[in-house]
């Protein structure tokens, strides 16, 4: 447990660039949008920010990449296949608890159950993660609902939390506690400790008058959706609002589906392309041939909302699968996102 | 920060979108939460542009066609043969050349193509595709308000407290102009739709009226007639904004209501509570599609009288809206992409018009008004020679006529099948290659700037329009895009104030904007104002399409079920060509929609192939079984190559009726 | 967790010899250029390999040969733009092979059980590989029977191995027409009623469903009828698969991925996955 101060907290992130790509919360200027992308220089950084409008997890599980690439001779019979993995070291600054839930998420789902995807595995080899504790929730978060705020737990190599003058600096592994050894940065006592928890109780207190947009008291229906026991009338209700854009997959930060297509390079050689992908697509479930066994709007929002609210997969991420950063329901063209969906569900369970 | 602000070039809407560019490449694609129409949202194309961005299927270079094929040249070598040709040509007869313009080019394009065809070749045949569906709209609101363009405002949509969408399957069409309408409806706003068919944004609505083909016009005649007996118009803002009431008065009064029931397929009843909801709702907004299949003139008119005599139109939060399904059919308008426009729709009939373009341009307009390509390739002349941009050859329905032509330019980015028929084929860079200003349905002109350099050796459309200019003779010297919309500004009032570095950095502004205007306009406004507008002029014959007992069913013609009108563009990219496959691979052929009862009738399940015969011709098609579609009605999707190209060649005179064609058939199993 | 050398990037294979089956159908024999003798990665009946068609694409297909001593080959029908690749190869061409991946048939569990096969059309090729193991093992198990259905004589797969189980003691087959057609002599109706009229173990069997959606759920009522427990049917499903290790979830089926818990299931997992198949 270390501290650091308020204005020197950029060292962290200076002494990150000499080895790491950095991203980070940056403000998109002329649209005033908050992204969490890449930067040249750490200073560009601002943990004040609010929320990103996208998910971390574009860093470890981009939205577009290359894979692969082949070309085949065919007169030589010769193939010749080149992987393109991306393993750079990436130092991941000032992530806020949802989107490390998130990050953790993605980690048990891709490097976990039966086979570990490589292309993850690259992405993620080397990863530096700074989390901060958010000291005030925003109108959009519900995170006090799913377990994953306003402070993070596990996960992170360095957690900070802002104490007013000073940043307490929680190192969370090896690597976080090396860096701020080599920064020598001064040791925190317990009365640093007591201020993040009133910083925290604060910021759960305050989630009442500022948080107000989403609610979603995912825990009393886990049951229903887990046993498939709520009325169709209800799923054909949330499905009749669903524009079918797939903007709630995307913006999730814990989906991970993903499309792989080929382009053509020339003749018989291709870019093999991994690409975000929807279940919300009625296109994301047909076979060759033309079955399609998801194919009523309705289906395909039941399958998203036992994919993230059923016990059975949540066991896959060892915690439930929606992290309440509130993203889906902000880009939701419907206003069927998942707290709208929970509210519905519970409004039949009642009645 | 590599994600750069821009906007979706797909549909009319003009979303706000981040792109992640990244060594030169688009990476990804993310939604701009501040943006004041799409607000964070975006629809399934919005999503994977990226794709689209990314592909490898792009015209390289360009290229001449020796002895049947098309071989790689030099711009150089190609432009010459292009001018050679076309000069040839023009000179003979200028009514023989036509210049077929592409609603997705940005106002530059358009606008530097639009010179070239008038004040180099001296051709007024310059138009967009077959079917003036916007032109329709746009011909009476201009009328009207002296606005080219939608009277409302997209961003007043919440404060419309009734919303009627006519014809318009929106939530597929413009996605998130059919989110902003449900979300309002979700608020509070009533939300009525009329259509033949059983639509999303029908099933969301407060009431669905699910009419007869080729009945709107009645539809709204008859609620016009409601306000008129039952005293619910707004006879304050009729005395004192409008004129030409009496003349309206009395066409109604024309109407017999004995038969409204039965022409319309729905209650007299029902059409009267729509009526009065209109009456009685402090702000309301119409919306329609307006485009390759949008209404005909008149209905167009009975919608804008409708609302001008309760006094919807030139107030907050009201107004008739056509939609336009593209992402710059306004502005192709705009930029005077018709035989009889100037800029800004200056009639070429406006003597002090073609003045100002003359002496700005120092050449002498040729002054009949021209042909648009549709009547060029049907009207029975003889086309020798056309430059197209960016088309579908699936909107051509003229193939034929246009493989007989002496010579055909293609100019685009993307590899498309038209260039079958091309004989120079002329590279452009796409839009996010070049600086470019793109007005959406909302007359919102909002500038895309350049973010990555064109394939190697490439030129912006600017660049080569100019160099196309150059070699026939004339000078033009734009240094950039930002210079031909000074141009612009110059020669097109409601364009006055725009400029790209008032542009830069904002959402765009919505012309007019001028002296009185200078922040732009949201809506047509008559509040404070003293102007009479007049009612549109409209015709009492009130006849419906019939059908009979050989012929028993109604079939309409319109948009695909994703309104992805150029399908070429979505045959670049994976996912969404996935989901467009998605019904398409189901029915190669093509499909036809019929109601479950008419499916029991014929004897077919989803997916028999049928035969579909109507007095003229005939074509074969998959079924598609759907309740979308009510009894003795079917549906077939305009877009499918096969049908267009054989069975409609027949019913020509039908299709120019956009949404209201209908065409009496017979389906028979095969 | 399994960890192996082709889960993303494929193995290349030789196309040593291709044979025409029935109409639109084609068998491929493959040879791996990397490994030793050409043979193929270990696998399991009831597998499946992801295959690339280089220039086209990729898609998944389930493994007909034996794992004993059969050439390895692949049995595809074309369907769509990568299989019409496929289909347009050569003998000498080059594709490339991840895999195998997914559970296999739980032979094990099945030791000393009669053994019913139906399948439905191409239904057959993922379960010639379970066909060919029993074969090849016949003291394990108990009565053999083969009940196999397809819309006209053309379109029976396998008729050179149909001979030959024909001919071996102890494998009973029996084979069947939707629809009576002039010089066919055999069994007519669909598939399902074969299972009414012949003489089909009940206790200590097992049964293995192949085919179309249709014919699968009318089997499943006639197995159910007769007597077989829902756990003691097996089959294996189909979905639509990208990546083919359980991460891109495309073949999700409530909350089972295909292919990694599947696709072989039997009957009772199923009917509990939570989504129709």
């Amino acid at each position: 447990m270390y501290i650091i101060k308020k204005g020197q907290v950029s060292r962290i992130a200076k002494e990150l660039q000499k080895d790491y790509r950095m991203y980070g919360p940056v403000l998109e200027p002329e649209t005033q949008q908050v992204m969490f992308t890449r930067v040249d220089d750490a200073a560009d950084i601002d943990l004040g920010l609010p929320l990103p409008a996208n998910p971390v997890k574009s860093a470890v599980f981009p939205h577009f990449e290359r894979i692969m690439s082949y070309v085949y001779d065919r007169q030589d019979g010769k193939v010749d296949i080149k992987p393109d993995f991306d393993d750079a070291p990436k130092a991941l600054f000032g992530i806020r608890p949802c989107d490390l839930t998130g990050i953790l998420c993605l980690d048990r789902f891709f490097l976990g159950q039966e086979f570990v995807d490589e292309v993850y595995r690259n992405h993620r080899k080397n990863i530096f993660i700074v989390s901060q504790t958010c000291t005030e929730p925003f109108a959009q978060c519900f995170c006090v609902c799913t377990d994953s705020g306003p402070g993070a737990r596990e996960g992170y190599d360095l957690n900070l939390t802002d104490l007013g003058g000073e940043y307490l600096v929680e190192a969370g592994s090896e690597k976080g506690k090396r860096l701020a050894e080599k920064l020598s940065l001064p040791k925190s006592d317990d009365s640093h400790m007591r201020e993040k928890e009133k910083r925290i109780d604060r910021a759960v207190s305050l989630f009442g008058s500022i948080a107000k947009e989403n609610k979603a008291w995912i825990s009393r229906v886990v049951n229903r959706v887990t046993t498939g026991l709520i009325d169709e009338k209800v799923w054909e209700y949330i499905g009749s609002q669903c524009l079918e854009c797939g903007a709630c997959t995307y913006v999730c930060p814990t989906c991970s589906c993903f499309n792989i297509a080929e382009q053509g390079t020339g003749e018989d050689a291709a870019d093999r392309m991994r690409t975000w992908d929807s279940c919300a697509y009625e296109g994301y479930s047909r076979m060759a041939g033309g079955h399609n066994p998801r194919k009523p709007v309705e289906d395909r929002r039941n399958k998203r909302f036992f994919c993230k609210l059923s016990y059975s997969q949540s066991k896959k991420y060892l915690r439930p699968g929606c992290v309440g950063c509130g993203r889906c329901a902000w880009v939701c063209p419907g206003d069927i996102g998942l707290p709208n969906v929970v509210t519905y569900i519970r409004r039949e369970i009642q009645k | 920060m590599n994600y750069k602000p821009g906007i979706c070039t797909f549909c009319g809407t003009g979303c706000g979108h981040l792109l992640d560019v990244r060594e030169g490449e688009v990476c990804g694609v993310y939604p701009l939460q501040n943006h004041p129409v799409s607000k964070g949202r975006l629809c399934v194309r919005g999503w994977n542009i990226h794709e689209l961005l990314r592909t490898n299927e792009k015209i390289r270079t360009p290229l001449i066609r020796k002895n049947g094929t098309l071989m790689e040249t030099t711009y150089d070598k190609a432009v010459g043969v292009l001018v050679d040709n076309l000069s040839k040509h023009a000179m003979a007869d200028a009514g023989e050349i036509g210049f077929l313009a592409s609603p997705r080019s940005s106002n530059e394009e358009n606008f530097l193509l639009m010179k070239l065809a008038r004040a180099v070749f001296k051709t007024n045949n310059i138009s967009l595709d077959s079917d003036p569906g916007h032109r329709r709209s746009l011909d009476v609101l201009h009328r009207s308000t002296g606005m080219a363009g939608m009277s409302g405002s997209l961003e007043e949509i919440s404060k419309a407290g009734f919303i009627l969408i006519a014809g318009i399957d929106i939530t597929k069409q413009n996605p998130i102009i059919g989110s902003e309408i449900h979300k309002a409806g979700r608020a509070g706003a009533r939300i009525v739709t009329i259509d033949t068919r059983n639509t999303q944004i029908a099933r969301l609505s407060g009431r669905f009226l699910q009419v007869r083909p080729g009945s709107y016009k009645i539809v709204m005649a008859y609620m016009a007639k409601v306000l008129l007996d039952e005293f619910l118009t707004d006879p304050d803002f009729i005395k004192k904004h409008t004129s030409g009431y009496d003349g309206f008065a009395a066409v109604i009064r024309t109407l017999g209501e004995a038969d409204v029931a039965e022409k319309t397929g729905v209650p007299a009843d029902d059409l009267r509570e729509v009526a009065r909801e209109l009456a009685r709702a402090g702000t309301a907004m119409a919306f329609f599609s307006s485009g390759i299949s949008g209404f005909d003139q008149d209905t167009i008119s009975y919608i804008y009288n409708l609302f001008l005599m309760s006094g919807k139109i030139g107030r907050e939060g009201s107004g008739v809206n056509p939609i336009t399904g593209i992402n710059n059919l306004q502005g192709s308008y705009d930029m005077g992409i018709a035989p009889d426009l100037l800029t800004g729709f200056q009639p070429i009939s406006d003597a002090a018009a073609v003045d100002k373009f003359s002496r700005e341009w120092g050449v002498t307009l040729p002054a009949a008004p021209g042909r648009s390509i549709y009547e060029l390739l049907s009207g029975g002349g003889k086309p020798r020679a056309m430059v197209v941009v960016e088309h579908d050859e699936s909107i051509i329905t003229n193939v034929n006529e246009i493989r007989d032509m002496d010579f055909v330019a293609y100019i685009g980015s993307f590899k498309n099948n038209f260039m079958d028929y091309a004989h120079v084929v002329l590279p452009i860079a796409t839009y996010v290659e070049a600086d470019g200003t793109y007005t959406n349905t909302g007359r919102r002109v909002q500038l895309s700037k350049k973010k990555l350099e064109p394939p190697k050796g490439v030129k912006p459309g600017w660049r080569l329009y100019s160099m196309i200019a150059e070699r026939a003779g004339a000078k033009w010297g734009y240094g950039s895009p930002a210079e031909v919309m000074e141009e612009i500004a110059r020669l097109t009032p409601a364009y006055e104030g725009i400029s790209h570095r008032r542009l830069e950095g904002t959402y765009g502004i919505k012309w007019p904007c001028n002296k009185e205007n200078p922040e732009g306009t949201a809506r047509f406004n008559l509040e404070g104002s003293s102007k009479k507008i007049p009612f549109a002029p409209v015709d009492s014959s009130f006849r419906v399409p019939q059908s009979s007992d050989e012929y028993p069913i109604l079939l309409l013609i319109g948009e695909a079920q994703h309104y992805w009108h150029q399908n070429n563009l979505m045959k670049k990219t994976n996912i969404p060509l996935r989901e467009y496959n998605a019904t398409l691979l189901l029915y190669p052929q093509g499909y036809v929609a019929v109601s479950p009862e008419n499916a029991r009738e014929i004897g077919v399940r989803d997916r028999s192939p049928v035969k579909i015969v109507s007095p003229y011709g005939s074509m074969e098609a998959m079924v598609q079984v759907t309740d979308k579609v009510a009894k003795n009605t079917a549906y077939v999707a305009y877009f499918v190559h096969d049908m267009i190209t054989k069975f409609f060649l027949e019913h020509r005179d039908v299709l120019k009726r956009g949404e209201d064609a209908t065409i009496p058939v017979r389906i028979m199993r095969v | 967790m399994s960890e192996r050398n082709n889960t993303t990037i494929p193995e290349i294979a030789t196309i040593e010899e291709i044979k025409d089956e029935i109409v639109e159908v084609k068998t491929f024999y493959l040879s791996f250029d990397g490994r030793k003798g050409g043979s193929p990665p270990e696998f399991k009946s009831g597998q499946f390999v992801m295959c690339t068609v280089f220039g086209a694409g990729e898609f998944a297909v389930s493994l007909p040969p034996s794992p004993e001593n059969d050439r390895f080959h692949l049995t595809v029908r074309k369907v769509g733009k990568v299989t019409g690749a496929l289909h347009d190869c050569a003998v000498g061409d080059k594709v490339g092979i991840r895999g195998p991946f997914g559970n296999g048939f739980p032979f094990d569990e099945i030791k000393g059980k009669n053994v019913v096969y139906v399948a439905g059309g191409i239904g057959l090729i993922p379960l010639r590989s379970s066909i060919m193991h029993v074969m090849q093992n016949k003291e394990k198990f108990g009565r053999i029977l083969l009940f196999l259905g397809a819309r006209t004589p053309q379109e029976l797969m396998y008729q050179y191995n149909l001979k030959d189980w024909k001919a071996t003691p102890g494998f009973e087959t029996h084979v069947t027409i939707d629809n009576p057609v002039p010089g066919w002599d055999g069994e007519t109706g669909f598939v399902h009623t074969l299972l009414k009229k012949k003489d089909v173990p009940v206790k200590d069997t097992v049964a293995f469903v192949c085919g179309p959606p249709v014919m699968f759920n009318a089997v499943i009522k006639e197995l159910i009828n007769i007597g077989i427990q829902e756990e003691h049917i097996i089959s294996t499903l189909e979905r639509h698969m990208k990546c083919g290790i359980g991460k891109c979830q495309h073949c999700s089926i409530g909350r089972t991925l295909v292919c990694t818990d599947g696709p072989v299931y039997t009957y009772r997992q199923i009917k509990t996955l939570g989504e129709q198949i």
